[in-house]
């Protein structure tokens, strides 16, 4: 019989809850001998529709693209840290557009069957749910999905890895 | 980041008081400080307006979104504020401006602050939920409303 899980992709976006959905993903990918990869994207949907609604001017949105682009790289390299330290080599992925679209090609390129994101906000209205891109990313990928919860746990969990 | 996590009622005015967009701005950070989001208004105040002075947020229909980064500020912080009848705010459409959001980020939160303010650019959109927000009786009842919507 396959393993249930042979390839799992961690969405990072430089929250804590992200982080910690990370070091699940790591205690998850060392107990199932599962690859492990991490994806970062950099809202440029996001930037477009601050300049199209004239909320940025261009000099700004360019001055936030380069600070997402450093967050990519700051927190992928940081996950990957956290892999390395338990002795598991992790794929970094950065992308740039609509996020929860670079998260589902991203699943469909890469054959991927477990998706693994941070826990989602407590306070919630109906336009908030429409708009979270982790949930959206949860509701339209093609694999199963794994919210990461009680930070304390998984803590305990990651630091208990040899 | 949800904008409703940024909304409480010590941080919405309605109506505010100032009659300039120099004041409005003045009046907001105050609020901030009131509610003890921030200590100091001077550094933050002249963020914002540094930021106005590269081009208006005046936006159109009546809404503004003064926003910019700051070390005054370690979270995301924002304060929103009515004004009925409306304030010259150079806006892109120059009409009055009535809705105003202003957002103070960390140089560190790029990410939480595009968010944030991609949400309110969506909100704009709506010109049914501005208006209500513009026509709500009271602090508490925009905070519901964004709550609902």
């Amino acid at each position: 019989m396959d393993r249930p899980i042979n390839r799992i992709l961690v969405y990072v976006d430089g929250t804590e809850a992200s982080i910690t959905a990370a070091q699940y993903a790591i205690c998850l990918a060392r107990a199932y001998q599962a690859e492990l990869a991490a994806l970062y994207v950099v809202n440029t949907r996001a930037l477009n529709e601050l300049l199209k609604a004239r909320i940025f001017i261009q000099a700004e949105e360019q001055e936030y693209k380069r600070d997402l682009d450093e967050d990519a790289n700051r927190y992928l390299n940081h996950v990957r840290s956290l892999a390395r330290k338990k002795g598991l080599a992790l794929e970094t992925i950065s992308a740039s557009g609509n996020v929860h679209q670079e998260i589902k090609d991203c699943i469909r390129e890469r054959d991927i069957d477990l998706l693994v994101i941070g826990e989602l906000s407590h306070v919630r209205s109906r336009r908030d749910e429409f708009y979270d891109e982790a949930e959206r990313a949860m509701r339209s990928v093609s694999c199963s999905v794994l919210v990461v919860k009680d930070e304390e746990r998984v803590w305990q969990l990651y630091d208990s890895l040899s | 980041m949800a904008l409703l996590e940024l909304i409480s009622p010590e941080v919405v005015k309605v109506p505010l008081q100032s009659r300039t967009k120099q004041e409005i701005i003045r009046e907001l950070v105050e609020l901030l400080r009131d509610a003890g989001r921030i200590t100091e208004v001077q550094p933050v105040y002249d963020a914002i307006i540094a930021r106005e002075s590269m081009g208006s947020t005046g936006l159109e229909s009546g809404i503004a979104v003064p926003h910019a980064k700051t070390r005054a500020v370690r979270k995301l912080t924002m304060a929103l504020g009515v004004s009925p009848e409306g304030v010259d705010f150079q806006a892109i459409d120059g009409k009055p401006s009535k809705l105003f959001f202003l957002l103070l980020a960390p140089p560190d939160q790029s990410g939480p602050h595009i968010q944030a303010l991609a949400e309110i650019a969506r909100i704009t959109k709506s010109p049914s939920f501005c208006s209500a927000v513009v026509h709500a009786p009271s602090a508490q009842g925009i905070v519901e409303l964004f709550s609902e919507g």
